[in-house]
């Protein structure tokens, strides 16, 4: 997926992508995020998922570590924050050659579902898509098979569990507990 | 007898301040329960017990400037401690003085919860988790939510504190919640305590200032916070030994 760089809004860490997906809707953004989870251990060294958006809406996803593209691309990404983002603007134009790649699409309140985990956010992004979205019903049925298919991922549960207890050790040092 | 309880989610916006008052309300039906506001960056408890006007908070209490007793409420059948709203007040308040804030209380009652940051990211953030017996784990069935939930765990099991179970909230009809719900628990070491349905009554108490058990005790949220309480097992420690234990937990005073 190639895009212009475009004009950088916004570069921070934040604990919950939600933030990042709430803001781009509020604001109609057009452009693309950039999301670095800083749990480094758990995705490929360079993995980065980005996430594409026409007036506050995501229109594809793809991760850089694993060259998934469409909903796979989410589940690479959907791991423990903090994430570092950044938000580019651009203007329709330079996304209409990158949105001709089909496979990369995801529907419209997936990223808020799987990135956020707020269903009433994917309701008002799903609100907020055109009509020709499309794929409105049969959105909720998929949250539930991607919930499963998450809980079915046993080796990557046992990744985020072993994270987690080598930070919560490494922490207790550094705040004497 | 005291268990102090961490209501806890590795992620905000999961209903954990609603989840920890109607559990507490729940739970007084059967104990002299204690709710602690132990979000002191983001206080919210105030909201849902009615204190919004509260003069004496925790934010004092953990300033010194007031006495536990001053910063207790009887609201709703329970003692609530509610934490204040001013960027001062959290300024001023040292986060670490919360166990002595908890020795005090575990003196004078049989279940503390404390409504804890759904964050990981410091030192008072983690703090509940580690001075609490048990967690309970609030999820909503997203992905985000339970892989945040499975950090708490962790967490809390790195230091000692148990899991005492999970309680889904904000469960949406057509949502597989059973099957969600049994495979969620391969991971985690408590039990399923209830699934309790996304309901607007949820919001309407936020807004009227009042628990939800008071404000619409008959809906079927509500019972489904009464399922979670009656599944609860609380186990009685001696109040004396748990508060010397939480007097004497290797927590130094300055943040």
């Amino acid at each position: 997926m190639r895009l212009p760089r475009g004009t950088l809004r916004k570069s921070r860490v934040v604990s919950d992508p939600r933030e990042t997906l709430a803001d781009v809707l509020d604001r109609t953004v057009t452009g693309y995020a950039i999301f670095e989870s800083q749990e480094t251990l758990l995705l490929d060294a360079e993995g980065r998922g980005v996430v594409t958006f026409e007036d506050g809406v995501p229109v594809l996803a793809y991760h850089t570590g694993t060259d998934r593209g469409g909903p796979p691309a989410l589940a690479d990404l959907a791991v423990p924050g903090p994430y570092h983002v950044s938000v580019f603007e651009l203007g329709p134009d330079d996304l209409a050659a990158a949105h001709e790649a089909d496979d990369l699409r995801v529907p419209p309140g997936m990223p808020a579902e799987r990135l956020g985990g707020d269903p009433a956010l994917a309701d008002s992004t799903r609100r907020a898509a055109p009509d020709d979205r499309g794929q409105k019903a049969s959105e909720t049925a998929d949250e539930h098979s991607a919930v499963e298919a998450f809980l079915e991922d046993e080796a990557k549960i046992t990744a985020i569990r072993e994270q987690a207890r080598e930070e919560a050790r490494a922490r207790a040092d550094e705040w004497d507990f | 007898m005291v268990e102090v309880f961490a209501v806890a989610s590795g992620k905000g916006g999961t209903g954990k301040t609603t989840s920890t008052v109607a559990l507490g309300m729940a739970l007084a039906e059967r104990y002299d329960v204690t709710v602690v506001d132990a979000d002191t960056g983001m206080a919210n408890l105030l909201f849902h017990a009615g204190l919004s006007d509260a003069e004496t908070t925790l934010h004092d209490v953990l300033a010194a400037d007031a006495a536990v007793a001053d910063a207790t409420y009887e609201r709703f059948g329970m003692t609530v401690v509610p934490c204040g709203t001013s960027l001062d007040g959290f300024r001023d308040a040292d986060p670490a003085r919360l166990r002595e804030v908890v020795a005090t209380l575990a003196a004078e009652t049989d279940v503390i919860l404390l409504d804890s940051p759904p964050a990981l990211d410091s030192r008072a953030a983690v703090l509940p988790v580690v001075m609490a017996d048990r967690i309970v784990v609030v999820l909503q069935p997203t992905i985000p939510a339970i892989s945040d939930g499975l950090k708490v765990q962790e967490y809390a099991t790195s230091y000692g504190t148990g899991v005492a179970g999970l309680l889904f909230n904000k469960v949406r009809e057509d949502e597989r919640i059973d099957d969600v719900a049994e495979k969620t628990e391969r991971y985690f070491d408590g039990p399923t305590l209830a699934a309790v349905p996304e309901t607007e009554r949820a919001r309407e108490a936020r807004r009227a200032g009042r628990p939800l058990l008071a404000h619409a005790p008959d809906c079927a949220a509500a019972a489904a916070y009464h399922r979670a309480a009656d599944a609860l097992s609380v186990d009685h420690a001696e109040s004396g030994d748990v508060a010397d234990r939480f007097r004497s937990a290797v927590i130094p005073e300055t943040p």
